[in-house]
């Protein structure tokens, strides 16, 4: 199958290392995109996404059991045929990406902002999966 | 070896000032590069830049980028795929362009910076009067 962004983002690094006199951004290993980072706390579980310059209006979070989705897409500049460019670095078109956080979450109080180019989602675990401290009887 | 001064050109401020970053943890961001009819647009996907964070400097020849990434993790994460860094590029530019009047905007993470082309060089359509 074809991964557009994958190919666009191994042409980015491999033309970074030829060039670039500065050092690379450190793009994941897993091919996947956008690149997550997640956090767990005892009260919630968040996940950030870095995608700068997504069609707000396109960007799309989906909670199922333990899953989150996210869908985005991101065109290219309007009206600029292909010979006025001199430079292509930026990967363009639709992108959709599963995790499991491994906690059954409750999707009426996920969250999700958008901002800088970072998508953040707040993810809360559904009540029965949230952490239980046990008393321990003597 | 009669004298140290002439072995190596003297670096200028820019070059100085790039040696300087590159020895930080600045990446270089990824860019595209277009021309239209009235100058040159550049954008860079910077994320985590906020407008308080983002230099642009156009210098004699040269267009610097600077974006400076500020901002707090509650916690370390538990699985970590991205790291955000510093950000500078530079781009030469030729002497065609109208330095004085280069606007940056930033948005969503992607920084546009529109170069105006000298006025002569803009296309100009020429009345053809028939005679």
């Amino acid at each position: 199958m074809f991964e557009p962004w994958q190919e666009m983002r191994r042409l980015q690094r491999d033309l970074e290392q030829v060039f670039s006199r500065v050092p690379s951004a450190r793009w994941p290993l897993t091919g996947e995109y956008p690149p997550l980072n997640v956090t767990r706390t005892e009260q919630s579980i968040s996940v950030e996404a870095l995608c700068p310059g997504m069609d707000r209006s396109t960007l799309d979070v989906t909670v199922v059991g333990d899953a989150v989705s996210i869908r985005g897409e991101r065109n290219p500049p309007a009206d600029v045929p292909a010979e006025r460019f001199h430079r292509r670095e930026r990967p363009f078109g639709k992108f959709t990406r599963t995790v499991s956080v491994g906690d059954v979450l409750d999707p009426d109080r996920t969250r999700a902002t958008y901002a800088d180019g970072i998508l953040r989602i707040q993810l809360m675990r559904a009540p029965e999966a949230a952490p239980k401290r046990i008393a321990i009887q003597s | 070896m009669t004298s140290m001064t002439t072995a190596k050109p003297a670096q200028t401020q820019i070059e100085r000032q790039a040696a300087r970053d590159r020895t930080t943890t600045a990446v270089s961001p990824p860019v595209d590069v277009y021309e239209t009819d009235t100058g040159y647009v550049i954008l860079a996907d910077m994320p985590g830049v906020r407008a308080d964070g983002l230099e642009v400097i156009a210098e004699r020849d040269e267009l610097t980028i600077r974006g400076r990434v500020d901002r707090q993790e509650e916690a370390a994460p538990n699985y970590r795929e991205f790291e955000l860094s510093n950000y500078y590029r530079a781009f030469t530019l030729t002497q065609d362009l109208e330095t004085n009047d280069v606007s940056a905007t930033l948005r969503d993470g992607v920084l546009r910076v529109e170069i105006p082309k000298s006025a002569r060089l803009r296309p100009k359509k020429i009345q053809v009067h028939a005679e």
